[in-house]
């Protein structure tokens, strides 16, 4: 078993995708619950202690924020609880505002956890054999950022050794600043001819390109391929025959308790805590491997 | 008559696509179908791009002028809002044309979410980047010659950026057009409109003649 | 067998009123190793960019390149992009990917390379190259040694019958640089193939070519083996400048006029002195060095690192350099040399210990009081100086930001273009201009802070031997009027003939700080190639002129 980051990138798209497209798109209340503990537990596995308390911060007040502000907007629903500059505040939009926010943090978070697994070379890779000509385009901006980056601040070391960012006022720094980017421009489309040369010089432009790569799909992907589409597909069947059905205006649906429905939660619930869950047992593994040392 | 059939059965896949989609997510169906369109819409124009044969030197300077407008939105991260990335993707558009300024448009979205953090925004991002590249390029004459369109087309690609982004977030949060929701993000998001607006005019204008003069530069002195 | 076929070649470039090269004829056999050189902007080059025709400049050609006979219109573009393998001269611009495992791929893909055939071969070559280290690394955090050998290992991987580089080594430090010239020679050795190199510092290459292509003007002057040419090139032309550029073994012998074999290597000139020199004993060189007092910058304990969690690169660095003193700095890639200019010029902070210019500490100095008429920095990237596309405009707006006056301003940048020899050039764009051009204006520029205290980093890199010269007698200038000059450079050589004292750079310290005499005669690889044949005679010569001046004097054949 290994984390889940090093999955092959095309299995963890299919699993972010199935996942997000229940979380941006479903409004059963469950189900939203399910994706945001999921997201809550797998974000706590990837990040450092500080970075979490940061996150407690920061999406506290957005979910409240987004919750309490939904009955402004809002005034469907049956059941007025009290009335605010001559408009109802129902009871249905107050639970309405709950699970929006409850699916606005819960994406946020899933997109977060993604944009930690997904790093540039897996999304390339993905793309690469759709889009080659797109792909290298974006490779090669990967590359000239931090190559570009590195020439501002030269530049502007050198400006300042010459003098240039000495004047306290805002305007005379803007116009230091201002020039000192341009510099960089220019010198940064000079430069880029010499890539281009450099590409020509080794063939880019002949027919028949091919792609290399370092990710190989093991049998490990293969597994959590077919678990991830088996589960998303009972899932979605279960969307599909309106199992799942849920809706808050103008009254709150019951929620459905057969065992069909229950079965479906079941799925999308395994899903959701499913990279938890091997994050943990990745942990577990180390741990014991090392006392074992 | 092949190509025929298969542009005839991408299409109906794309409607395929939607409307099951549609049926699957009731109560969020516009949501969906504007996420749909953004990212198909997007993708005609890759593979035009895909198909034709660029020069490499016009292959490398979409990525200098993508890397130049990721690092811009990079530098500028204190001031919200004040960005020249939409400046840059204008400038790209006006001297290498209409694709040259989809692309880096398109691609600076992706490509600097990259170190922001994607999210739901970014096939919008992309497109409207894109689509303000690629008109950019349609007009170039125009903005190229008077100043006032320039700053015009500033104002105007702020108001359509940030009047989109208002108008996807109500429809994904409401799975339905709600007027007052909707008039209040844009009152809540207007300064953001406004720094936006103000801010491609006064990089557009900044910018525009000095790149432009870098870009004349290379072209006569790499031959593109 | 030929694999390379040169006919009557000339080239001009677009609105040039010269050709860049003229009439070049050449053949060159499979397994070859040539060296061409010549001054800068003799059209090097140009000349090896036209060998590849991808990369062939736009302009007007004339003459023919066959490449196994076949003419360059004839050849298939798969083979040439393969076989013909050039690595270009900047390091940093020509990788083209974000991952060093892509960048080994990348000609592969292009060749249309099966996946798993790549594999194979990107995996052997990094383990040629010693790459699997830091194979799944991103190219931006490689060291510039680094760099240049996935450059090589990037071409390799093709499989090139024919390699071309231009000037590869020229930002290496002399243990990289020879590393590396070792693993061409190993690549030359074992595999057959053709080398073509281009290059300034002929030191180590030059003995190991089996020809040597000097070029003058656009033209071959001369196309010969390095014994020949070492043997009668300072005869033909005794006051060519290309003869500051070669080897010092043939720099001693062709000043010393003694009709024996021309000695090429540091091994043969050790024999070539042993044989006329060591029965004639002379005293050895001591040159003590007598400074002034004075202290012009100085930094006591000074500790930096760039981020909080980045480790070190300054440790309890302690310097002292005199007023008008000539201070060197010599060391590896990457020991942090640019950093301690960049501390001393107060552009890193550091954050503990002092740095005093001058008697006053540097954070007393406010706004740009530093700059003006006190320190003055040229950076390891002359390009990042200027901001305008035009030199002269540039000139003046720096003395603007200065509030020089504006009647002053021509009358300024006039007396500076002078000294410096550069008023051909004022109105060029600085992306425009050569490698030394560009050292030769971003120094330009500096003085017209009118500085007491120069700071320069690796002015020497790419400049050829003449210019080097021209920029020994400008220095020397500069040091008579009294400003103290700190370099930073990995040119042992220009540091030997110059500087009055030299020091290393070496895990976050600055160390032994010496006369060149004494500093390089107690090393062993980071000394000259003059002091290293003729140490067991004079142990303290370390300059060929020093050698040949013992020579001189102990009067022997
Ligand atoms: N793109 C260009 N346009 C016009 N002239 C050029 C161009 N590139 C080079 N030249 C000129 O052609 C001549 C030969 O230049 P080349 O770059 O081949 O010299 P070089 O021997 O490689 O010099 P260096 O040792 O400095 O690299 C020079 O006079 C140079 O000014
Ligand atoms: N801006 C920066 N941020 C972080 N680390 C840096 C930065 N600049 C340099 N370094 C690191 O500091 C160390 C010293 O760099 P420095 O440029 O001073 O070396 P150097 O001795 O001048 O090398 P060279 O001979 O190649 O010019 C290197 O390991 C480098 O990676
Ligand atoms: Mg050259
Ligand atoms: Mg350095």
């Amino acid at each position: 078993m290994k984390a889940f980051g090093n999955y092959h990138p095309a299995t963890l798209m299919i699993y972010f995708i199935s996942v997000l497209l229940v979380a941006m798109f479903v409004s059963n209340l469950v189900l939203q619950l399910l994706s945001l503990s999921g997201a809550i537990l797998f974000s706590v596995m990837l990040q450092k202690r500080s970075e979490i308390l940061g996150n407690i911060g920061f999406y506290i007040p957005l979910f409240l924020l987004i919750a309490i502000t939904n009955p402004l907007f809002s005034h469907n629903g049956v059941t007025p609880l009290f009335f605010l500059n001559g408009n109802p505040v129902t009871f249905e939009a107050i639970i309405y505002g709950i699970a929006i926010a409850v699916m606005i943090v819960g994406v946020m978070i899933w997109f977060k956890c993604y944009g930690e697994i997904m790093s540039s070379d897996k999304f390339l890779y993905l793309f690469g054999k759709a889009i080659p000509k797109l792909s290298l385009v974006l490779s090669m901006a990967f590359r000239f950022i931090p190559l570009f980056k590195r020439q501002l601040q030269k530049v502007n070391k050198a400006q300042k050794a010459l003098g240039l960012y000495s004047s306290k006022s805002f305007m005379d720094k803007l116009r230091s600043s201002s020039s000192v980017f341009m510099a960089m421009i220019s010198w940064s489309l000079e430069n880029s001819m010499d890539t281009s040369d450099s590409m020509k010089a080794r063939g880019y432009g002949l027919k028949g390109r091919t792609t290399f790569t370092l990710f190989r799909l093991y049998s490990d992907d293969i597994v959590l391929m077919t678990l991830c589409v088996s589960l998303m597909a009972i899932t979605f069947t279960g969307i599909a025959t309106g199992l799942t059905d849920f809706h808050y205006y103008p009254y709150i649906s019951n929620l459905n308790r057969s065992p069909s429905a229950i079965i479906i939660y079941i799925a999308f619930g395994t899903i959701s805590f499913l990279p938890f869950v091997i994050e943990v047992k990745e942990a577990l593994a180390w741990k014991y491997y090392i006392s074992k040392i | 008559m092949k190509k025929r059939l298969l542009f005839g059965l991408v299409i109906l896949i794309i409607l395929v696509v939607i409307f099951s989609g549609m049926m699957l997510f009731k109560d969020k169906q516009y949501a969906w179908i504007s996420i749909s369109v953004a990212v198909l819409a997007c993708v005609p124009f890759f593979l035009q791009f895909e198909k034709r044969n660029n020069d490499i030197k016009k292959l490398v300077l979409i990525a200098v002028m993508v890397s130049l407008s990721v690092i811009s939105r990079i530098i500028f991260t204190p001031l919200p809002g004040f960005k020249p990335v939409t400046a840059l993707v204008v400038i790209t558009a006006m001297y290498f044309g209409s694709e040259a300024g989809f692309m880096t448009g398109a691609l600076s979205a992706v490509i600097s979410n990259f170190y922001f953090g994607q999210g739901p925004w970014t096939p919008f991002q992309m497109l409207i980047w894109g689509l303000i590249g690629f008109f950019g390029g349609v007009f170039a004459k125009r903005l190229l010659e008077s100043k006032f369109d320039l700053a015009m087309y500033g104002v105007l690609s702020g108001i359509v950026f940030s009047s989109a982004m208002d108008t996807w977030s109500v429809l994904w949060v409401d799975g339905s057009f709600n007027v007052s929701r909707f008039l209040t993000t844009v009152i809540a998001s207007s300064q953001f409109m406004i720094i936006y607006a103000v801010s491609n005019v006064i990089f557009l204008l900044l910018f525009s003649k000095p790149i432009g003069k870098f870009l004349d530069r290379i072209k006569t002195k790499f031959q593109l | 067998m030929e694999i390379l076929h040169i006919e009557n070649l000339s080239f001009r470039y677009p609105k040039a009123e010269k050709y860049a090269i003229e009439n070049i004829n050449l053949s060159i056999n499979s397994g070859e190793f040539i060296v061409v050189c010549g001054e800068s902007g003799c059209g090097k080059t140009t000349l090896l960019k036209l060998l590849k025709k991808e990369l062939a400049p736009a302009g007007e050609k004339s003459g023919k390149v066959f490449y196994n006979g076949l003419s360059q219109d004839e050849l298939d573009d798969k083979v040439s992009a393969a076989e013909i393998g050039y690595v270009l001269q900047n390091p940093d611009s020509q990788i083209v990917t974000d991952k060093v495992w892509h960048e080994l791929a990348f000609g592969l893909e292009n060749l249309g390379i099966p996946t798993e055939t790549i594999r194979r071969r990107v995996g052997e070559m990094a383990s040629y190259f010693g790459i699997h280290d830091w194979f799944r690394k991103n190219t931006d955090e490689l060291s510039g040694g680094q760099k240049q050998l996935l450059n090589l290992a990037a071409i390799m991987v093709m499989q090139p019958k024919i390699l071309i580089l231009d000037e590869p080594t020229s930002q290496l430090d002399p243990i990289a640089a020879s590393d590396f010239i070792a693993t061409l020679q190993k690549l030359n050795r074992e595999l057959g193939l053709t080398i073509i190199l281009a290059e300034h510092r002929l030191e180590e290459v030059f003995p190991i070519a089996d020809r040597v292509i000097l070029m003058d003007k656009g033209k071959v002057l001369l196309c010969d083996t390095p014994k020949n040419i070492g043997q009668n090139f300072g005869k033909i032309q005794d006051d060519h400048p290309m003869l500051l550029a070669l080897p010092s073994a043939v720099r001693i012998f062709n000043a010393l006029q003694i009709k024996d074999e021309c000695p090429l290597t540091v091994k043969e000139g050790r024999n070539f002195l042993d044989k006329h020199f060591s029965n004639f004993k002379c005293a050895d060189v001591e040159l003590d060095y007598n400074y002034n007092n004075e202290v012009a910058v100085e930094l006591k304990n000074v500790w930096f690192r760039y981020e909080k969690d980045l480790p070190d690169i300054l440790c309890g660095t302690t310097v002292k350099v005199y007023k008008g003193e000539f201070y060197c700095i010599l060391g590896g890639n990457g020991t942090g040399k640019t950093t301690s200019l960049n501390v001393i010029s107060g552009l890193n902070k550091a954050y503990r210990g002092k740095v005093i210019v001058d008697g006053k500490p540097i954070k007393e100095y406010k706004s740009n009081s530093l700059y003006y008429k006190k320190i003055a920095f040229l950076p390891q990237n002359p390009e990042t100086v200027f901001l305008k596309d035009n030199l002269k405009e540039d000139f003046l707006e720096i003395l603007e930001a200065l509030d020089v006056p504006k009647n002053e301003r021509e009358e300024k940048i006039i007396k500076v273009s002078e000294k410096i020899g550069i008023t051909h050039l004022l109105n060029k764009h600085p992306y425009d201009l050569s490698g030394g051009e560009q050292q030769k204006c971003a120094l330009a520029k500096i003085l017209l802070l009118e500085p007491t205290i120069l700071l320069l980093d690796e002015p020497t890199k790419g400049l050829d031997a003449y210019s080097k010269y021209t920029l020994k007698t400008i220095l020397a200038e500069l040091k008579k009027d009294g400003i103290t000059i700190i370099i930073v450079t990995h040119d042992v050589e220009f540091a030997a003939e110059n500087a009055d004292r030299c020091a290393l750079f070496f895990d976050g310290e600055i160390l032994s700080a010496d006369t060149p005499s004494r500093f390089f005669s107690e090393n062993n690889f980071y000394t000259t190639a003059a002091n290293r044949m003729a140490r067991h005679l004079w142990s303290h010569a370390v300059t060929c002129e020093q050698v040949i001046n013992c020579c001189k004097k102990s009067g022997g054949d």
